[in-house]
């Protein structure tokens, strides 16, 4: 256990979190939902490396991999809001209102 | 495994086969030929009675089952025969009167745009009715006995275009559901303690039965016939229900209604005749019914109108009869009382038939001994017969039913005189009015004319049988004794005593002396107290203001149900649907506030809820 590689990561996973929850604009919210993910995959490779677990390896390039597409959908459906006239924030998303 | 006869299937199959043929093929095809598989169908049920009969009386009987009808947990219904000697005695009369009347119905109801469905439903009520006298539980009696009820709606209200039939058809039912809910109850009663309901094996645990159970049950089978058989309080739809075609009226009078409620007594007495107190009841309604409908039926223009009420006193003789325990004298005079009343009504319908009318009063007939001889002999002898003239057959039966009232004191013996004198005074009154005369206010009925073969060789089959059955009584005895449960007393029927025959005869004469003076020597007495008395008049036509009270009950409780009904309806149903959708609006309302759209609230909430799930984790 390498209390300085788990310090770090809770950090990193709260500031994603704070960032997610506590600002408006989406490309910040998107930013903090890229440090939570990377958070958890620090964590990952980090207990990959002390168990010696090459599965734990293809996992976090796996990951990593997912995150890259996963921030070419995030960032085209933020281009889209932008393109649709309405300011990037999540206040203008309101089609689900009940 | 019984042996079942092929005569048990044939009084199902039979009647079934020629319904669906009746129904299915001829009904769309070729309607006027409705009654051709129907009237076979009669032919073969009454030679399997027959057999059945000879079966019985030789001594074997017969309960088994036929098919497992329903089943629940442990217990189950079947659907069975019993053919023992009280099932046979009726039986045989139903199918033969029943058949012949058949046969009378094809010449009567000729050209009636219902023919088709009048056969169908006339013989379905012959079938329920046989069901009913074989069943061999009460679950299946009860389906018969609502059957019988059911037909008898439909073929009452056959002239459906007449608002008096549909009317009299509504209160016939609606007055046999009071009784049927009479006997739902014994039967779930029954259901309810000993999860069966067989004859059988009620006959040998009744005299072990609970008390209370057993008066509870016995006073709900004879509430249950005092409506199907018109004892006193029920009794009123029955003259009502003249409004069907004659040949139900003779049907449901002689053979399949009115003798089912008679016989589910019969075939309850191993359970209700030792309850105390209850036989002497159902003795005084009985003859409270006789005497009172004896002196109605005197007072009665219509001729099915007399002859209905006749039925009302002949049933409750009936029920005398049974109270005072005479099982077999009751069922002896139901048998004889079928004959005589189904040739008495189909003499009434030959006199409408050929006078051209649905129905005929004693004011328009007359001197028809002339024009409808055959008719006038078939009548007169039935009538001999109810009055009971030595040797027709009811006067042996009447015979029994004063033996056993002589013998249980002079009330019984002088109800069972008075019922004796009623019955030949109004039957002969009847008789003298129709077929003698004409009176001087009448014209004679020249352009009536006599029935068609076909409606007089069944009238005067059926008169043998009233002329004849009386001397069966030895026979009759005989077969009754096979499958009576041992362990319940059978009278059996008594000798001819020449005291009791004397009075019962003296009463008779008595009867037909005022009937003779009032009609023969003051041939106006008829028309003239009704003249001079309209209230009187009016009082006989309310039957003595029963029918008020009854139709007073009717609307009191009619109104009483709808306004509970209204009530229950806003109150309880509208409110309870109104108050359970204001609150689903309002649920919603509350939810939906919830969903603001907003991203960061549903991030909010998926945190909450992803830290409830930590916390419920790490508190486990």
């Amino acid at each position: 256990m390498n209390p300085l590689v788990w310090s770090a990561s809770a950090t990193l996973f709260l500031f994603g979190l704070a960032a997610l929850i506590l600002r408006r604009e989406l490309l910040a919210m998107f930013l903090g939902l890229e440090l939570m993910v990377l958070a958890a995959v620090l964590a990952l490779g980090e207990t990959a490396a002390r168990l010696g677990d090459s599965e734990g390896f293809v996992a976090v390039l796996l990951i990593l991999a997912i995150a890259a597409a996963e921030a070419v959908v995030g960032l085209t459906l933020i281009l889209r809001v932008h393109w649709s006239g309405r300011p990037p924030e999540t206040e203008a998303l309101r089609e689900l209102k009940g | 495994m019984i042996q079942i006869p092929l005569a048990v299937y044939l009084l199902f199959l039979a009647p079934l086969t020629a319904l669906a043929f009746g129904f299915f093929i001829l009904r769309p095809w070729k309607p006027e030929w409705t009654h051709i598989p129907i009237l076979i169908s009669c032919v073969v049920v009454t030679i399997s009675t027959a057999f059945l009969a000879a079966f019985v009386y030789s001594g074997h009987g017969l309960d088994g089952t036929l098919f497992r009808w329903m089943m629940a947990g442990d217990w189950s219904i079947v659907f069975g025969v019993r053919v023992d000697g009280i099932g046979v005695a009726v039986l045989s009369m139903v199918s033969l009167v029943g058949a012949l009347i058949h046969f009378y119905a094809a010449g009567y109801m000729k050209g009636d745009p219902g023919f088709s469905r009048f056969f169908l439903f006339f013989h379905l009520f012959y079938l329920a009715m046989i069901g009913l006298l074989v069943s061999n539980n009460y679950v299946q009696f009860y389906l018969f006995w609502e059957l019988v009820g059911a037909c008898s709606y439909f073929l009452i209200a056959h002239w459906l275009h007449k608002p008096t039939a549909r009317r009299a058809a509504l209160q016939a039912f609606m007055t046999n559901r009071v009784g049927d809910f009479g006997l739902m109850l014994a039967v779930l009663l029954i259901l309810a303690r000993y999860h069966n309901t067989r004859f059988a094996m009620l006959y040998t645990i009744a005299p072990g039965m609970a008390p209370e159970l057993l008066a509870l049950s016995g006073f709900l089978f004879f509430w249950a016939a005092a409506a199907k058989s018109a004892q006193f309080p029920l009794y009123f739809w029955l003259p009502d229900a003249m409004e069907g075609p004659t040949p139900v009226s003779a049907l449901m009078h002689a053979a399949t209604m009115v003798t089912a409620g008679i016989f589910l007594l019969v075939r309850s007495w191993p359970l209700i005749g030792s309850v105390p107190g209850l036989p002497n009841f159902i003795a005084a309604v009985g003859a409270a019914t006789a005497i009172g409908a004896a002196l109605l039926a005197c007072t009665q223009k219509d001729l099915k109108r007399i002859l209905a009420y006749s039925t009302v006193s002949h049933l409750g003789l009936m029920a005398f009869a049974l109270g005072l325990g005479q099982v077999a004298a009751a069922l002896f005079h139901l048998v004889v009382h079928g004959f005589f009343k189904a040739a008495l009504f189909l003499c009434a319908g030959n006199v409408a038939h050929g006078s051209g009318k649905p129905t005929v009063s004693v004011d328009e007939a007359g001197g028809l001994k002339r024009s409808l001889p055959l008719t006038y002999a078939c009548f007169a002898i039935a009538a001999m017969s109810l009055a009971g003239v030595w040797p027709l057959a009811g006067f042996y039966s009447k015979d029994a039913i004063l033996d056993a009232a002589c013998e249980r004191g002079p009330w019984a013996m002088a109800a069972g005189l008075a019922i004796a004198m009623g019955g030949a005074l109004y039957i002969s009154r009847m008789l003298f009015l129709t077929f003698f005369g004409p009176r001087a206010e009448q014209k004679p009925g020249e352009h009536v004319h006599e029935a068609p073969l076909i409606m007089i060789l069944p009238v005067a089959l059926i008169v043998v049988g009233a002329f004849s059955v009386g001397w069966l009584g030895r026979h009759f005895t005989h077969l009754l004794l096979s499958g009576w449960p041992e362990t319940v007393p059978l009278p059996v029927l008594p000798e001819l005593s020449a005291k009791v025959s004397g009075m019962g005869l003296a009463a008779m004469g008595c009867g037909v002396a005022i009937s003779y003076v009032l009609t023969m020597r003051l041939p106006s007495f008829d028309w003239d107290w009704r003249r001079r008395h309209p209230g009187l008049e009016a009082a006989f036509a309310c039957d003595l203001g029963w029918r008020k009270v009854v139709a007073w009950f009717a609307a009191v409780v009619v109104r009483g149900a709808d306004r509970i009904g209204r009530v229950f309806d806003h109150e309880v149903l509208d409110a309870a649907i109104e108050k359970s959708a204001d609150a689903c609006q309002k649920l919603s309302q509350t939810g939906s506030s919830l969903a603001t759209g907003s991203l960061s609230d549903s991030l909010w909430w998926l945190m909450t809820g992803a830290a409830a799930l930590l916390a419920w984790a790490g508190l486990r």
